[in-house]
């Protein structure tokens, strides 16, 4: 919690000037009903009838000036309030974003990027609700009751015992009660996500469903859960509700016992008068909208630190140290791996072992294997995802460690094996590799992945859906193709980047790619023996080793991995 | 206000829909008019208790005199505690049970009558929005609606009439200034209501480029985008910051600019009150009533401001939600019983495409014969899911009928043609549930030995036996104890033993290892025995044991025959064919 109180210190003298408004603000509204009791008595019970009338014209006035005040003061403070609480949350997500860019790869594993997003997201969402609250109003509450507590004891000590002992009574209610709803809503948030779960399930599987006629029973088991999580949310919803009517309660009798031994001491002539207990009521009523603000914001209070407890997670993570950055370093595109091994943290099995390979400037290279291979972990160390555990990386005979992150990214031009695009336009998505490209590289590299036709089409303004949302998968990854293309680094790493293409399309694409690149070395991961085979050199790799490395060739002829993998893909056919 | 509230549709529907719980929205009504008759009567017996602290002369007896009343009193705080728990109890229970739950319930019956090609358009996220949070705000607008506006009116109106009874000038006077304060936060409401609106959308967008880019993280890093998305993001982030403050800060002034409309109240009533009690006589006893009563009647009055705010935004929501209710169904044709079937299939001058503009499919005529095994090739993105829509009858031909033994389809129910396909896609869906559930998904009254032997056919007997509760094990779809292609085979196993006449088999490109895609490719020959089957290839192996191949080129059918008849027309199969041996 106290990592994110520092996002509030620049904006300490906003707050307190808030507060102080609110307070102001406050003040003034109690003061009203003051003046308006003083129209009754000075004006209407005590006064000349003749000076009668201005008397009372000069408390309007005075009431009008309270009024004006108490306008102006609680609109400058809620001014302040949102711009301190709207601050915050900007500087809190503009660093979490930032933050989550400096993250290693294993920790952004463990945390997962869906809870990231909730995080970056959902969880500020809910700080920024608290910290408006609490600047708004929260802040002045303990000023009521405190204020109220001390004048009812400087009017009596023996009235303001019964509401002393009415107090933590209250608060002991509210913070019991407060952890009970705190377990009751996270297990209504835990079936909402139940059933959340279920209908996403049903609409992935539409089609099954609908093929095997299950709607029905979709249908009813959605139901069941949506009832399940109504009575969770009811129940955590009905325990909620019962906290302002049972405080209200127990200050309502406060009140009564306040009348009635106020009663008892004035016939004993204890020299209290009627006065006072009136007055006595009047701050309990303070104390008491005080203390049911007070109890919101307990209740609140958990779901406040669980929120900034993840935020917390995120800011202290741990970033990635590296080398110091050297503009314009490029790379002739030898690759030495050196005895490299890579083993998950939290995993036993190394996902590559003891991987030894040496690819000279301009070689071309294909990784064949089956899924964990371990052919997208190496793909992942040399863009320096991740370091090797053990062994080394080198690059033109320097050691990857020595060299930044940034600069061996620099070399690489690759495509990854999920396509990843960007929203926005397709022209914004291409250049990213290299902003300064022209025109007539641009459209080059549309022409060699294949993609020239949909761009004649819709144009490389076309827009781009989150997460391409309106491109298929094959769009999708020529595009990603198109950019790696476009980089024109000295190494070139395409990962499973052929899948969604068929045979056709792939092969015009590899011809010009082939031709484009001449010269480059040149990296292919994938799946499809059709895709590898014409390297200068395949790497055959199963559970996480080298099994065998040569041309398709020679590897047909003693590679058994190998050739299982070619007849099982082609049914053994030559053409 | 209230005029604008009867014009406009979306809040009427709301209203109307409230109908199923009518009653115990009513019943809370009774149970708010115990709570007014508390509340207007509590001040006033408390009132009298203090009155008669004041008036203490000195005689004996005045803490006896005290305790009926305050018993009383006792009595209606306890009540008013208790009505309002058991209001809020019964509201709760009506609103989340029989409110909500129905609506979310009916958006789930709607989806099983909704055509794919909403589902296919739609995202998930977007429906599940607005079946989780739009009807959540619905339900939370009608609880207050029940909550504050009924009881808030009927507050007001018992008020006004007591106020009324004591003095109509000084009612007047505070009745008159309602509306005023009443319209003046309306406006400012409307005038939030844009920027409001502005602001979803910039969140929306803040939301959009995080997801993006967590997800894109990798991508990011191999391109050195770093430094660029932030930009990105910080620039939206600036913009939404604004936005929020001003769009919270419009919000805000509603409440007090209501107290000073309040304060306004009260000073005219101070005013008048006096000029009243010296021109005319008004005992001073009248003008301190009526002042008691404004506070109670500026309080319904704020709420009731706040939640007219709070109605624009669950407008948007409604909306959102009646749109999903009243989309186009699919149309339900007549169910036939089951009968053999024999599983010719006949394309009769078929045209379809899925927007107007773009015809994909014209004049597809062809017939397939009972047992026949098609392969479907063709470049990715060239139409071949098309084949598998049309016969699922996923989509419907624009023109032109499809006939499965001689009848046309259009005719018979959805659920009867699809009962006589089995399906196995390459997308494998499994639910969650146990191993046994998924496989008998299409034959749910099989038996655990019809399970097994199915699945021992198809290779995955063993596989499964190594789970930690064997058949019984849950599985989901991203449960990690299976790999891909052992999901793939529970697929197959699920397909066998539905047991149908006709088979749509999708087949898988990558993601499985080469031994277990041996497996899959000997249980779906094994599957395919007997049936007319189509098959979306990949394959070469699958290509050439096919007894025809439908060749598709950008929606068109450019081809129809044996491999070797293909291959000897030349054309676009042969330079496919080929073209796997040209990569270089």
């Amino acid at each position: 919690m106290r990592n994110l109180l520092h996002y509030l210190s620049p904006h300490r003298w906003r707050i307190l000037a808030a507060t102080l408004l609110m307070a102001v603000s406050a003040v003034c509204e109690l003061l009203l009903p003051n003046l308006m009791s003083q129209v009754l008595d000075k004006g209407l019970y005590g006064a000349a009838e003749a000076d009668t009338l201005p008397v009372i014209l000069a408390l309007g006035w005075r009431m009008l000036v309270l009024a004006l005040v108490s306008l102006a003061a609680v609109l400058l403070g809620y001014r302040l309030v949102f711009q301190v609480t709207s601050g915050f949350t900007r500087s809190l997500r503009s660093d979490l974003f930032a933050k989550v860019h400096t993250m290693t790869f294993e920790e952004l594993g463990r945390i997962g990027v869906s809870n990231l997003v909730t995080r970056s997201t959902h969880d500020v969402g809910n700080l920024n609700w608290i910290v408006s609250m609490f600047c708004g109003s929260a802040l002045i509450i303990p000023l009521m009751f405190l204020g109220g507590v001390v004048m009812c004891l400087r009017k009596d000590t023996g009235l303001s015992l019964i509401i002393l002992v009415m107090v933590p009574l209250v608060f002991g209610g509210v913070l019991l009660l407060s952890r009970k709803i705190t377990g009751l809503w996270e297990l209504s948030d835990d079936y909402c996500d139940k059933q959340n779960a279920l209908v996403r399930e049903r609409i992935r599987g539409i089609r099954v469903i609908r093929a095997f006629d299950r709607e029905q029973s979709a249908h009813e088991g959605i139901t069941r859960a949506t009832r399940i999580m109504a009575d969770n949310i009811i129940r955590a919803n009905v325990s909620m509700s019962l906290i302002d009517p049972a405080i209200t309660l127990l200050l309502n009798t406060a009140a009564l016992l306040v009348v009635y031994v106020g009663g008892v001491r004035l016939e004993r002539g204890s020299g209290l008068t009627a006065g006072d207990v009136f007055a006595v009521l009047q701050y309990l009523a303070i104390i008491l909208s005080a203390l049911v603000s007070a109890s919101f914001s307990i209740v609140m209070l958990p779901h406040a630190r669980v929120a900034a407890r993840r935020l917390d997670q995120v800011l202290q993570a741990e970033s990635t140290a590296d080398a110091i950055p050297f503009e314009g370093l490029r790379f002739s595109g030898g690759i030495t791996l050196e005895d490299v091994s890579f083993c998950y943290p939290g995993s036993e099995q190394p996902a590559v072992s003891h991987v030894s390979v040496q690819i000279r400037p301009g070689d071309k290279i294909s990784i064949i294997g089956g899924t964990g291979a371990g052919k997208s972990t190496l793909a992942a160390m040399l863009l320096a995802y991740y370091t090797p555990t053990q062994g080394r990386i080198l690059f033109d005979g320097r050691d990857a460690k020595t060299i930044s992150r940034k600069d061996v990214r620099a070399n690489i031009s690759a495509a990854p094996q999920k396509s990843q695009v960007y929203s926005g336009t397709l022209e914004r998505n291409l250049r990213m590799g290299r902003p300064d490209a022209t025109q007539a590289e641009l459209l080059q590299a549309l022409d060699i992945a294949q993609l020239s036709e949909f761009v004649d089409e819709h144009g490389l303004d076309y827009k781009l859906e989150q997460s391409g949302a309106n491109l298929s998968g094959g769009q999708k990854q020529r595009l990603a193709i198109a950019r790696a293309i476009l980089k024109q680094a000295p190494i070139y790493l395409f990962d499973d980047s052929f899948s969604a293409l068929d045979f056709l399309t792939e092969a015009k694409l590899r011809n010009l790619l082939g031709e484009k690149i001449a010269g480059c070395t040149q990296i292919v991961i994938t799946q499809r023996v059709v895709s590898a085979m014409r390297a200068d050199c395949i790497l055959v790799m199963d559970r996480g080793r080298l099994i065998d490395a040569g041309r398709h060739e020679e590897l047909l002829a003693r590679c058994p991995l190998y050739r299982e993998i070619y007849d099982s893909q082609t049914g053994g056919v030559h053409g | 206000m209230k005029k604008h509230l009867t014009l406009d549709p979306i809040i009427r529907r709301l209203v109307a829909s409230t109908r199923p719980i009518c009653r115990y929205l009513l019943l809370s009504a009774a149970l708010s008019l115990i709570l007014i008759a508390c509340a207007v009567a509590a001040p006033k017996l408390l009132g009298a208790q203090v009155d008669k602290l004041y008036a203490y002369d000195g005689a004996a007896g005045l803490a006896a005199s005290l305790t009926p009343g305050l018993l009383i009193l006792g009595g209606i705080y306890a009540a008013q505690s208790a009505a309002r728990y058991a209001n809020s109890y019964l509201l709760n229970h009506a609103v989340s049970r029989y409110y909500s739950a129905d609506l979310r319930i009916r958006i789930s019956e709607k989806l099983a009558r909704l055509p794919i090609s909403y589902l296919d358009k739609t995202p998930a996220g977007d429906i599940l929005d607005r079946m989780q949070e739009d009807v959540s705000t619905m339900g939370s607008t009608v609880h207050t609606i029940v909550e504050v506006l009924i009881t808030g009116f009927l507050q007001l109106l018992i008020i006004s009439l007591f106020l009324f009874f004591t003095d109509w000038r000084l009612a007047l006077v505070v009745v008159l200034l309602a509306p005023a304060s009443m319209l003046l936060s309306g406006r400012l409401a409307t005038l939030g209501e844009k920027h409001w609106q502005t602001l979803f959308e910039q969140g929306g967008e803040l939301y959009a480029v995080t997801e993006e880019c967590y997800t894109n993280f990798a991508v990011t890093k191999a391109f050195n985008q770093e430094a660029a998305m932030q930009q990105r993001y910080d620039a939206l982030n600036t913009a939404h910051q604004k936005t929020s403050a001003r769009a919270n800060f419009l919000s805000s002034i509603v409440q007090p600019a209501i107290v000073f409309v309040d304060a306004l109240a009260y000073i005219a009533i101070a005013l008048l009150g006096g000029w009243l009690i010296l021109c005319r006589g008004m005992a001073v006893g009248t003008v301190v009533t009526v002042i008691l009563y404004v506070r109670q009647f500026s309080s319904p009055l704020e709420r009731i401001a706040f939640t007219f705010g709070e109605l624009q935004q669950t407008k948007a929501a409604a909306k959102r939600v009646f749109d999903l209710l009243d989309l186009p169904e699919e149309p339900q044709g007549k169910a036939v019983p089951a009968g053999p079937v024999r599983g010719e299939v006949r394309f009769s001058h078929v045209d379809f495409s899925y927007t107007p503009d773009k015809p994909l499919i014209r004049d597809l005529d062809l017939t397939i014969r009972p047992g026949q095994n098609v392969a479907i090739v063709g470049p990715t993105g060239a139409g071949k899911t098309t084949i598998v829509n049309l016969l699922m009858r996923f989509y419907d031909p624009d023109a032109g009928s499809i006939l499965i033994d001689g009848e046309d389809v259009a005719a018979l129910s959805r659920a009867s043609v699809r009962g006589m396909f089995g399906m196995v896609l390459q997308d494998t869906w499994l639910f969650r549930g146990t191993v046994a559930e998924n496989v008998a998904y299409g034959k749910p009254e099989a038996t655990r030995e019809e399970i097994i032997r199915a699945c021992d056919r198809v290779y995955c007997d063993h596989f499964i036996r190594t789970l930690p509760q064997g058949y019984d094990t849950v599985i989901s779809e991203d449960s990690t104890a299976l790999s891909a292609g052992q999901k793939q085979l529970l697929t197959i196993a699920r397909a066998l033993l539905a047991d149908r006449q006709l088979l749509i088999l999708d087949e898988a490109t990558s993601n499985v290892d080469t031994r277990t895609e041996i497996y899959i490719q000997k249980a779906m020959d094994k599957l395919m025995k007997g049936r007319t089957c189509f098959v979306i290839a990949h394959r070469l192996s699958t290509i050439m044991g096919a007894d025809r191949i439908l060749v598709v080129r950008d929606g068109q059918i450019v081809g129809f025959g044996t491999h070797r008849e293909l291959l000897d027309k030349g054309g676009f199969y042969h330079t496919l064919y080929y073209s796997q041996y040209e990569i270089r």
